[in-house]
């Protein structure tokens, strides 16, 4: 009993790791930009199919392929922000809402229409491996993701308080107008965290292929995950959305164990709902904003 | 700017007798198909645009109350053989009955979180009705059995019935909006829309403005999830609650012109339309390529027009009307 209880907490702080990539990526944008990505899921996707086109077409190792897949999603956020998010950034919600939904629909019918709704696996050599310890399984592609995944968190941690431009967008987060008086240019700011965050999900994606399969709609699953860990970890809040992200993976992990093998999203779905109803403000909101 | 009144009940006197004719003038069931999911969504767009449209509480779960309306009035005709015209009324008051405690826990947030919500409850209502399979049939659904003709049990041997049945529930839609539109509460929604800590700060009741307003819209949503269901003769959990219900309520009335009365109903018609050209263009072998173009409308309209193609109607209108010689 213990030690099934102990393997499904593993099982779902590994795969933690993966949802708090996704959800990293939408509190970035959320706290600089000031919108809810709704195509963040879209972009997991996006790395996925990149990896699993670059394994098959020419055997890189979906981990090998991170190197390509941050970058270029890197610049699509760049460019997205840019071309598209820049022209809607205002008081008015409904064009924000929309365009990044609208977006979210248009890369996932995209992908419908180009790719087909089959599921793509890649094997590679690790795939089927597992670490044993005493009684407890860890399957090593899932534990390489999920430590990839803490350190490229800990780059971004890095990276918003040690370098000038993460102190930037930490101060345009805080109160942008502020950061506009003292000379921080909010266009390359903005462009820098949209291209961050979904760097951030092209690598979920990357590092997912292994053991997951990429189909048009496995965004989804992982952008809800997102927007319930970055409201339970307060909305802005990247290490609040880190941890929260580890918790929803062992909330999922333990429903399917104890409760049944579909009762992921319901779990998912009722601690939205009990954040929403006791704590809207989130687990580590200090004072309201 | 306001046609005179004369001028607008010949304008709707015009639009009323096409409107009846149409069924009779055209016999193709596949193009009445089309007129009846115009009208439908118009609907549901209608009811949508009452509250994300005026109050702009943009909710992307509209098909929580669609589905409501259709599970109510089938399980109370297909164990019960109460009449979907009963059925129908009694899947309204459930949905409003819903909207309550939904309201309660989403209304807690705002802007895209609020809509995110939203999400989660029409999702939450499909997963519970996959679920329970003792009172609703479960994943595989069940279907209507067919009466043949039997307009009291909202069954009817041609679609020209259907189209006048979905025609009636919208002219009820466009209606009260309209009066809504006119009253104090009309004025009050637009308000909270444009801000709603300035309307609070005047004096606006907010929560219970946007409490009334998720009444009225979740009531009309599940009349259309009964009409629905009477028309396909079937219904399980993934078409009663199906995402892109949501999805076409808010589309539509972006698209159309969100928060005015005929937005949603000019919306519906460019996008069923472009949905039925597309259809017949390149069948439905092509997965994805209806909600791609859909996509690409949504997205050309708010960083072009994000006032709709009302707005778009609006201004040409103004500026034929400025070029025209001032009359004495």
């Amino acid at each position: 009993m213990l030690e099934t209880l102990v393997q499904a907490v593993i099982n779902g702080l590994l795969i933690g790791g993966i949802y708090a990539l996704v959800s990293i990526g939408v509190t970035l944008i959320f706290g600089v930009v000031k919108i809810v990505n709704f195509a963040q899921g879209e972009f997991v996707m996006i790395g996925m199919y990149i990896s699993f086109f670059l394994a098959t077409q020419f055997g890189v190792d979906p981990l090998v392929s991170l190197v390509v897949s941050m970058p270029v999603l890197f610049i699509a956020g760049v460019l997205i922000q840019h071309f598209l998010i820049r022209r809607v950034l205002g008081p008015n919600d409904m064009p924000q809402i929309f365009l990044t939904f609208a977006l979210s629909l248009l890369l996932l019918n995209l992908s419908l229409m180009f790719f087909t709704a089959n599921y793509r696996t890649v094997h590679t050599s690790y795939s089927d491996e597992a670490l044993h310890l005493g009684g407890l399984y860890i399957p090593v592609a899932k534990l390489i993701a999920f430590a990839v995944a803490m350190a490229l968190s800990g780059l971004l941690w890095v990276f918003l308080h040690t370098t000038d431009l993460g102190k930037a967008m930490r101060a345009a987060s805080q109160n942008r107008d502020v950061a506009m008086l003292m000379g921080i240019n909010p266009n390359r700011v903005f462009a820098v965290a949209f291209g961050a965050a979904l760097a951030l999900a092209g690598a979920a994606g990357s590092l997912l292929m292994p053991f997951y399969s990429a189909y048009p709609f496995v965004g989804q699953v992982f952008v809800l995950m997102a927007f319930v860990a970055v409201v339970l970890g307060t909305l802005g809040n990247v290490i609040g959305a880190l941890i929260a992200s580890l918790m929803m993976g062992v909330a999922e992990s333990l429903g399917i164990q104890f409760v049944g093998a579909d009762s992921g999203l319901i779990v998912v779905f009722a601690m939205l709902l009990l954040t929403l109803a006791f704590k809207p403000s989130g687990l580590g909101a200090r004072r309201g904003r | 700017m306001q046609a005179p009144a004369k001028l607008t009940w010949l304008w709707f006197a015009i639009a009323g007798v096409v409107m009846i004719a149409v069924p009779q003038i055209i016999s193709s069931s596949f193009a009445i198909d089309i007129f009846i999911r115009i009208l439908l969504f118009s609907f549901i767009g209608v009811a949508w645009n009452l509250m994300g449209g005026y109050a702009k509480q943009l909710s992307l779960g509209h098909a929580a109350y669609f589905g409501l309306g259709a599970y109510t009035s089938t399980i109370m005709q297909v164990n019960y053989g109460i009449s979907p015209w009963i059925g129908m009324i009694a899947g309204g008051v459930v949905a409003m009955l819903a909207s309550l405690p939904i309201g309660w826990l989403c209304f807690r947030l705002r802007g895209p979180y609020f809509t995110i919500a939203t999400i989660a409850t029409a999702q939450v209502l499909m997963l519970i009705f996959l679920k329970f399979r003792d009172f609703a049939w479960g994943a595989e659904g069940t279907t209507i059995p067919n009466l043949g003709s039997a307009p009291l049990m909202m069954q009817f041997e041609t679609k020209a019935s259907y189209y006048y049945v979905v025609l009636g529930l919208l002219v009820v839609g466009l209606w009260i909006t309209h009066l809504i539109e006119k009253s104090w509460m009309g004025y009050y929604l637009v308000a909270i829309g444009e801000d709603e800590d300035a309307a609070e700060a005047i004096g606006v009741n907010a929560p219970k403005i946007k409490r009334d307003i998720y009444l009225i819209s979740s009531f009309l949503t599940a009349l259309a999830g009964t009409f629905y269901t009477q028309y396909i003769y079937f219904i399980d959990p993934a078409t009663a609650f199906s995402f892109s219900v949501s999805i076409e309520a808010a589309l539509v009335s972006i698209v159309g012109g969100i928060g005015t009365l005929w937005g949603p109903v000019i919306g519906t018609v460019l996008l069923e339309t472009t949905s039925a050209l597309l259809q017949s263009w390149l069948g439905s072998s092509v997965g994805g390529i209806q909600l791609t173009v859909y996509s690409l409308i949504l997205m050309a309209v708010i960083l072009w027009r994000p006032t709709g193609l009302i707005g778009v109607a609006t201004e040409a209108y103004q500026r034929y009307v400025r070029r025209k010689p001032a009359q004495a």
